[in-house]
């Protein structure tokens, strides 16, 4: 029995999401565009972009998800630890080649959501046995505490993002709780001990989220700026290349953490909805795949992927808005980094290609 | 075979669906969890946006200004002020200002003051405590020292490289050429108050602008402002400026053309340079100020280029306060007030012509008091003209016992005293006619027929100013036109246009004419043959009544601060009037012999004529009022 392909309906459902992508990737290279005070980040961000979509799109048509299989991806994550440990030695978050830098810790994403969809799709089930939860989270822990030492808030980050994923895939209640538990008491004790390690700048953060005024020329200058930034865009922004605080040198860290608040300034409360909406959208479809998506190895693989696509917006805005401490993780699209961008469009073609080849299954 | 098969296939399938579905079932409720927790977080972020951006934007835009944009206030130059004759009185001079921006030397600020003040030889202390208080406005830079010379402009260009964040500008200053001599009627400026600042900060006003003071400077300081212009320039986060993005050029302030004629005014200074008075020269045509000086006076250059502290010290110090405009203060009018007398009683009926007289022995008798005329030989037989030439004290204090005091405050009213001229200057007193009604209020006892009597020849309770006195005699010389005093005649607008202020006729008095004639008479006379005569020219008609105010009684007389004020009001012209002058120097003794020399060389000067074909022998008439009382 040959499965009717109707093309029309894979278009119709399909081109809403790809040219979401398109325009948020123009949004990208538009915003590096305002930021770029020389023209050589603008060109790097520019063919960032470029691989990524032609990534995206030749991987939507040529590659099969369902061929990925733990034979590929544990020797990646086996390799990714090696990389990480290397550079963990040298204390080091980059590999440098040339103009480009790698960082190996952005890849960590994909390849541990890639790797838990397959385990847990073996044998889905609406609660995850505790053999098997055990063993999620040690692959979990052992890249984060690779990184923790070089890049502390990614890697708490990324914990949260896993943990949530395998709260969906399905932590039993009482695990669950125990774990939560757990988890506070082992806070608590350690908090001190860890707070002590922290160094200035981190512990920084914290002071600048919590004492904002107090600390407004030191500690919460980058987050004031970001508020400035973003307040004074008003409702329809300075418009292109005219805010005062991208222009002016104002806004730290504007090409990576902070491009959003150059977005907020540039394009006001408007740009900041489109955006927003766009964004949303792209999290509302892969969520919409999962549900559609006819394997567990789908279902399980778009909602992590679109789960980590959200917790990257959710620490980046919340972070520059004040909402949350600032952290240093990049907003998708509009930061720049060629290895964030990359996963980026490797996370958005995993979903994609679960919501094509849907239409191709049995 | 197939059919088993085909069985087979169906409870397989049947049992795979079940599963397939029990387990969609609950990852359907897990997606629906994610759904909200995006949802809700995206919606939080929106808020959150929406109250930055639209609730929140004017805080954050201002904060954002501040922070990246500098503004520069350029002053607007003052309007100029010239004399009607074009003299520039007030005008404006460029000169080179020091500045320093505080944002530029954020943390080194006491570093470069101190540097600042071992090159300008200023004590630290004080300029620090200059600096901080004008850095608080926020207006981007501060004024350390005004008018550099050569000298510390060299001296501050080879060490600019040390000391960031100064600047060298040219700005426009005020300038008074003729500084003391017009000081009461130009008036003067000086830098705005933090009190005041921050009233007129809306209006765009600086903190480090001047604003007028007193006089015209002060009346016409919303023509004479202009307006201030501002240049805001980008900044960025590290100092450095950018470029100008919104640029508003100064409008200077308009230019006032005086009536006063600077010949007039400058001899008129000179006159009085050493004395304590004023002279005002009014129009009798139409009530222009000619000329209006108050002696002691200050050089309004001053208030720009700074006093020193023991300037300052003695300006504050001086008994006769040389910040008074004398010409609009009340004085006892003394027998200048004796012509309100003599209308008084003419149109009361008193007087009914020429040829009505009486006899002056020298004193009055009023039930049983007495009242001593100055000439204590007495005048004789005298008429209206000849009591008012000579200045008779018994025929006035006949006349005022006749008067009821409501009745001689009413035409004192009428003719321009007791109340403001109209002028509009703040520091201008309205003087003071009392009445019954005044009295009671005040002492709790009637008034005595007795204080009318004193009242008549100009003595009690009476305050006349200057001015008011100079416009009762204008009055008597236009025939009657009681006109309002002014000294802005027209206001050269911008644009080219000039604004005409025309003169304002307060009232028409309705005067009997032949009264008039007599009046006019008796004061001519005054200058020929009477109290007067030191003013007297040849050739010109001068018409004038002096006056001696008792500041005490006659005993304490040879005391120098409790001499008698020394008035002569006057107006003068060839054939008809052209000028009308009130002179008054404070405690200078007789009216006849210290303040109608004075009309009389003004008057010279006025006409033109020179001082050798003028005998000057003519002394000046002793002159005492006294009105001691004998029970």
């Amino acid at each position: 029995m040959k499965p009717q392909i109707n093309f029309k309906e894979i278009f119709i459902e399909n081109i809403w999401k790809i040219l979401t992508v398109f325009s948020l990737s123009f949004f990208g290279i538009l915003n590096q565009w305002i930021i770029a005070e020389n023209s050589n980040i603008f060109w790097k961000n520019l063919i960032w972009h470029i691989v990524g979509l032609s990534f995206l799109l030749s991987f939507i048509w040529l590659i099969d998800y369902r061929k990925i299989t733990l034979s590929i991806i544990w020797p990646c994550y086996l390799f990714l630890l090696l990389i990480l440990f290397i550079l963990m030695i040298f204390k080091k978050r980059w590999i440098e080649f040339g103009i480009f830098s790698f960082q190996p810790g952005e890849y960590v994403k994909p390849i541990l959501i890639l790797l838990i969809s397959l385990l847990a799709s073996k044998e889905p089930s609406p609660h995850l046995k505790f053999k098997n939860l055990l063993k999620f989270l040690i692959i979990i822990i052992f890249p984060l505490i690779l990184i923790l030492p070089t890049d502390l808030d990614h890697a708490i980050i990324m914990g949260i993002m896993f943990i949530s994923f395998l709260i969906f895939i399905g932590v039993p209640k009482r695990i669950l709780l125990l774990l939560g538990v757990f988890t506070l008491i082992i806070g608590f004790i350690l908090f001190p001990l860890i707070w002590n390690k922290l160094e200035s700048h981190q512990k920084g953060r914290i002071y600048g989220y919590l004492y904002r005024e107090k600390y407004e020329r030191t500690w919460s200058y980058q987050l004031n700026q970001a508020l400035i930034a973003i307040g004074s865009g008003g409702i329809w922004g300075h418009g292109f290349k005219k805010g005062w605080s991208t222009r002016l040198h104002y806004l730290p860290a504007k090409h990576t953490d902070l491009s959003f608040a150059v977005w907020a300034e540039t394009w006001g409360f408007i740009g900041i909805s489109i955006v927003l909406f766009l964004y949303g959208y792209l999290l509302y479809s892969g969520i919409k795949i999962s549900q559609k998506a006819k394997d567990w190895f789908g279902k399980y693989l778009s909602l992590g992927a679109t789960l980590v696509l959200f917790w990257q917006a959710f620490f980046n805005i919340g972070g520059c808005t004040g909402l949350l401490p600032m952290t240093s993780i990049p907003f998708p699209f509009l930061s720049y980094g060629g290895s964030i961008t990359i996963s980026v469009y490797f996370l958005l073609s995993l979903i994609f290609n679960v919501s094509l080849r849907r239409y191709f299954l049995k | 075979m197939k059919n088993i098969h085909f069985e087979d296939y169906l409870i397989k399938d049947f049992f795979k669906a079940k599963q397939k579905i029990l387990k969609g079932l609950f990852w359907e409720k897990r997606l629906f969890w994610a759904k909200i927790l995006i949802i809700f977080s995206f919606f939080i972020f929106w808020i959150r946006f929406f109250n930055l951006q639209v609730v929140n934007y004017p805080y954050y835009y201002k904060k954002a200004k501040e922070r990246s944009v500098v503004t520069y206030g350029i002053r607007a130059p003052r309007g100029e002020i010239i004399t009607s004759d074009g003299v520039i009185v007030a005008t404006n001079k460029a000169v080179f200002q020091l500045y320093l921006d505080p944002e530029l030397i954020k943390d080194k600020e006491d570093e470069i003051l101190y540097k600042l003040s071992k090159i300008l030889g200023e004590e630290f202390g004080m300029l620090k405590e200059r600096y901080y208080l004008a850095k608080k406005t926020f207006l981007g830079r501060v004024l350390i020292k005004r008018n550099l010379n050569w000298d510390e402009i060299a001296k501050i260009m080879v060490r600019k490289y040390y000391l960031p964040g100064i600047k060298i500008e040219v700005e426009f200053e005020r300038h008074y050429p003729y500084g003391e001599a017009y000081f009461h009627l130009v008036g003067y400026v000086s830098k705005i108050t933090w009190e005041e600042y921050k009233n007129l900060r809306k209006n765009g006003y600086f903190i480090e602008d001047y604003i007028g003071r007193a006089g015209i400077e002060k009346v016409f300081e919303n023509r004479l402002k202009g307006k201030n212009g501002v240049i805001e320039i980008e900044r960025d986060a590290y100092g450095r400026l950018g470029k100008i993005i919104n640029r508003s050029n100064p409008i200077p302030g308009e230019t006032l053309i005086l009536t006063v004629c600077h010949n007039l005014q400058m001899k008129a200074y000179e006159l009085l340079k050493d004395k304590t008075g004023t002279i005002v020269a009014l129009s009798p045509q139409d009530g222009a100020i000619l000329a209006m000086v108050s002696t002691p006076s200050i050089d309004a250059q001053k208030f720009i280029t700074g006093f020193t502290a023991q300037e300052w010290n003695e300006i504050n110090s001086k008994v006769d306060t040389p910040f008074l405009n004398r010409a609009l203060q009340g004085y006892p009018p003394g027998s200048t007030y004796k012509i309100i007398t003599a209308i008084a009683g003419l149109s009361a009926k008193i007087i009914n012509d020429l040829n009505q007289s009486l006899f002056c022995p020298g004193f009055f008798r009023y039930g049983t008091r007495v009242f001593r005329c100055w000439e204590a030989k007495g005048h004789g037989s005298v008429n209206l003209i000849k009591a008012i030439a000579y200045s008779c004290d018994t025929y006035f204090y006949t006349i005022a016992s006749k008067l009821d005091v409501d009745f001689l405050a009413q035409v004192s009213k009428e003719w321009g005293l007791g109340k403001l001229t109209g002028l509009g200057w703040e520091e201008e007193k309205s003087g003071f006619i009392p009445n019954k009604e005044w009295k009671e209020k005040t002492f709790h006892e009637p008034w005595y027929q007795g204080e009318t009597i004193i009242l008549g020849i100009g003595q009690g309770y009476l305050l006349v100013t200057p001015l008011q006195l100079a416009r009762v005699y204008m009055v008597i010389a236009n025939g009657g036109y009681l006109y309002r005093p002014y000294v802005v005649k027209n206001i050269r607008l911008l644009n080219g246009k000039t604004i005409n202020i025309d003169p304002q006729l307060e009232k028409r008095l309705n005067l009997n004419l032949s009264h008039l004639e007599w009046i006019r008479e008796g004061l001519m006379e005054a200058v020929k043959i009477g109290t007067g005569r030191a003013a007297f020219i040849p050739g010109i008609m001068i018409a004038g009544k002096t006056g001696t105010a008792q500041v005490v009684s006659l005993s304490l007389k040879k005391i120098k601060h409790l001499e008698h004020h020394a008035w002569f009001v006057s107006y003068a012209g060839r054939s008809e009037p052209e000028i009308v002058s009130a002179i008054l120097i404070e405690h200078g003794g007789h009216g006849g012999s210290v303040a109608a020399p004075i009309a009389q060389k003004l008057y010279k000067h006025y006409f033109g004529i020179s001082e050798v074909n003028i005998l000057s022998k003519q002394k000046g008439y002793k002159e005492i009022t006294g009105n001691e009382t004998s029970d």
